[in-house]
């Protein structure tokens, strides 16, 4: 990886945490978050400042080029009604006010355009912080946004984002905002220098069945557009400029993956029975619009996890209610007979999104106001979405996910607000739908008083990215504590088998609905807690299917009951991996079971 | 130059679509097209959204509406009726 190497275009390879499977060659897309962290400060010759305010304006006019394709393709994806966001974008890249700004103040304080657009953007935010209406001051996100752009534009990496046919994308990380961007349907991989398992680039490229490595450190510095790279998620390796000799070993193993492939993608629309007669239903956790596609493909029994603030990042802000209703209308379609649980906006906290706050950087975020605190803390937020919720509930099953709940008093605050609006709704003369309220089950208080909460709601949904986070006092966005994240440890299993007794106690439904459904060596283990409803990434759900239509539960419970006796994650995978190879070894060879902890 | 009373009357305001539905109608005319609240608290240029946004003006706001150029009378005739026809929303609910 020496600079040399790069500079001769010598092979350069990374090895980073593969989160999703597949492999992949093409070409390196860079993707810029466009940080506004790093803006230097620069003192021009007084000769260079047209030239700089030229280049201003270039950017100027790219910027708007970039927003009226976005905004062309919004139109096309979502209807003219969604697209209007972008159009007070455009019109503030025509602004006088701030274009004048920004001119004036490179001219007469001889400075960098980087610096001048960040001071008359953070100008503007100070006034705008100042309004008292709360709607028209979160249009400081799309200040936010046209800042960002502009910066990225001078960077000179915009044209960037015009995908090829073979693009792998290659960012330091991957934001939902620069997600909600890009045209997925050309990506082929992606790369990231940071993030972890259950990263937003994790998440999203398994939801796409697109192989993808993340931690891959320093791998964004080292790479330009047009690269040629290959990716072997597989293996959890990334090549830089590869050999022709490399190219054509990678080309033989993705023939080999797509040849599994090819036998995973039958099997939907009839039920998944265990060997032994139990019937486990496999529903599909979605985020991201190109992601529908796979519900159907796949032979998902409805949605079972709609992450719905995807529906700020993909507007820039907080969505009205009838962009809400429209939107939960098309998710309970797509869904069907088997309705679709849509979970309440889980803001704040690491995820990063444009909610029209300024960011005040909380010490802790993870524990910090997210998710149904953060609904409560702006309770017309709240009010809207569950509004929106009610009313598609009227065409189609839905039911709604209460995020990061701690006890049944936030479950009757919700409720009691969800029945306000009902009532308020009904007298407007709208029509609703019955909503089911489920609870995420992922703080660890919400496990040790499970039979109460039991009572209140209507099911569980089991969040185990985030219980595993909360349980293991482990960042899941940090790589530094990676080797601490054990999805098996025995608290997590222990907390999980908790969680559906109380469920069953109560008979309610829970449904697991976090990553860790997805691995097929995990899910048997999940139906050996006694789960019997997984939902997960739809790309996921045949090679789970594949698995447990070939085991039987009464087998899958004897390896969970031994897991949870282990005293360490160590020896849980450990049994994990005798178990499952000694008693299915044509289902799982090593390669498909957690890997042997290095001695490292 | 002509001046009128304005009031905003659809739901929302003068938020981000109706804003920028003013700014593009006041754009298309030579004339200048100022808002001023009634209350004095703010003064925008009706043909930069930035400034429009900064009126801050919810549904009841009394604005007063300036235009002055060749082309006044058409310009004031288009905006008013923007603002009167509550920006062509659909009533919410």
């Amino acid at each position: 990886m020496s600079r040399r190497a790069k500079i001769e275009k010598h092979e350069i390879r990374w090895r980073g945490v593969a989160v999703s499977e597949g492999v992949a060659a093409g070409r390196v897309l860079r993707i810029h978050t466009g940080g506004r962290g790093n803006i230097y400060r620069a003192t021009l010759d007084p000769d260079d400042l047209k030239r700089e305010v030229r280049r201003f304006q270039a950017a100027v006019r790219l910027s708007r080029r970039q927003l009226l394709a976005i905004k062309r393709r919004a139109e096309v994806a979502l209807g003219a009604e969604h697209a209007y966001i972008f159009d007070a974008q455009l019109l503030m890249l025509e602004d006088r006010k701030l274009l004048d700004e920004v001119e004036d103040y490179i001219r007469q304080e001889c400075a960098n355009a980087e610096w001048a657009v960040k001071v008359a953007s953070d100008k503007l935010l100070a006034v705008y912080a100042e309004i008292k209406d709360d709607y028209l001051r979160e249009r400081s996100s799309d200040i936010e946004d046209v800042t960002r752009r502009l910066l990225v534009a001078l960077s000179g990496e915009a044209q960037s984002r015009r995908l090829t046919e073979d693009a792998i994308v290659v960012a330091e990380e991957l934001l939902p905002s620069s997600a909600a961007e890009l045209d997925f349907s050309h990506v082929r991989a992606i790369a990231s220098d940071a993030g972890g398992w259950t990263s937003h680039t994790a998440i999203i490229a398994r939801g796409l069945g697109i192989p993808a490595i993340v931690g891959l450190r320093d791998l964004y510095r080292h790479a330009r557009t047009g690269d040629e790279i290959v990716i072997d998620a597989g293996r959890g390796e990334v090549v830089l400029h590869p050999t022709g000799a490399t190219v054509e070993h990678f080309t033989e193993a993705r023939k080999l993956v797509h040849a599994g492939a090819g036998v995973a993608t039958d099997g939907g629309g009839v039920p998944l029975l265990t060997t032994d007669g139990v019937e486990i239903i496999l529903r599909a956790n979605v985020e991201l619009p190109p992601e529908y596609e796979g519900v159907r493909r796949y032979g998902a029994r409805g949605i079972g996890l709609f992450r719905s603030e995807f529906l700020f990042t993909q507007r820039g802000g907080a969505p009205t209610e009838d962009e809400q209703c429209a939107a939960y209308t098309e998710i309970a379609a797509l869904a069907g007979a088997d309705g679709a649980k849509v979970r309440l906006f889980d803001l704040g906290g690491d995820k990063q999104h444009n909610t029209g706050e300024f960011e005040t950087a909380e010490r802790n975020p993870a524990l910090g106001l997210r998710a149904i605190r953060y609904s409560f803390q702006h309770e017309d937020m709240l009010r809207t979405q569950v509004r929106a919720l009610m009313r598609a509930a009227a065409t189609g099953r839905l039911d709604v996910v209460l995020p990061m709940i701690s006890d049944v008093s936030e479950v009757r605050r919700a409720r009691r607000i969800i029945e306000e609006e009902r009532a308020r709704l009904g007298a407007e003369g709208h029509a609703t739908g019955e909503l089911k309220i489920g609870a995420m089950i992922e703080v660890p208080a919400a496990v040790m008083v499970a039979d109460q909460l039991a009572r209140e709601v209507d099911f569980f949904s089991l969040g185990t990215n985030d219980l595993v986070q909360y349980l293991l006092a482990v960042d899941r966005s940090n790589d530094e504590v990676a080797g601490w994240f054990r999805t098996l440890h025995p608290a997590v299993l222990q907390s999980i088998k908790r969680t559906i007794e109380a469920a069953g106690g109560a008979g309610i439904p829970a449904i697991v609905c976090g990553e860790m459904a997805a691995t097929p060596a995990y899910a048997l283990v999940l139906v050996g807690l006694g789960a019997r409803v997984l939902s997960m990434a739809a790309a996921a759900m045949p090679r789970v299917r594949r698995t447990l239509a070939r085991v039987d539960a009464a087998s899958a419970r004897e390896v969970a009951n031994l897991c949870l006796d282990s005293a360490t994650a160590d020896d849980a995978e450990e049994t994990v991996r005798a178990e499952l190879g000694g008693r299915w070894p044509h289902l799982f060879s090593p390669e498909n079971l957690p890997a042997a902890k290095s001695g490292e | 130059m002509l001046e009128k009373q304005v009031v905003i009357v659809n739901r929302l305001g003068l938020h981000a679509r109706a804003a920028a539905k003013l700014v593009r109608t006041a754009g298309v005319y030579r004339s200048s097209v100022r808002l001023e609240r009634a209350d004095g608290g703010a003064v925008a240029d009706a043909k930069s959204i930035l400034s429009v946004l900064l009126l801050a003006a919810a549904r009841g706001t009394e604005l007063s509406l300036t235009v002055e150029g060749e082309d006044e009378g058409e310009a004031m005739g288009a905006v008013c009726a923007l603002i009167e026809n509550g920006f062509g929303e659909e009533q919410e609910a």
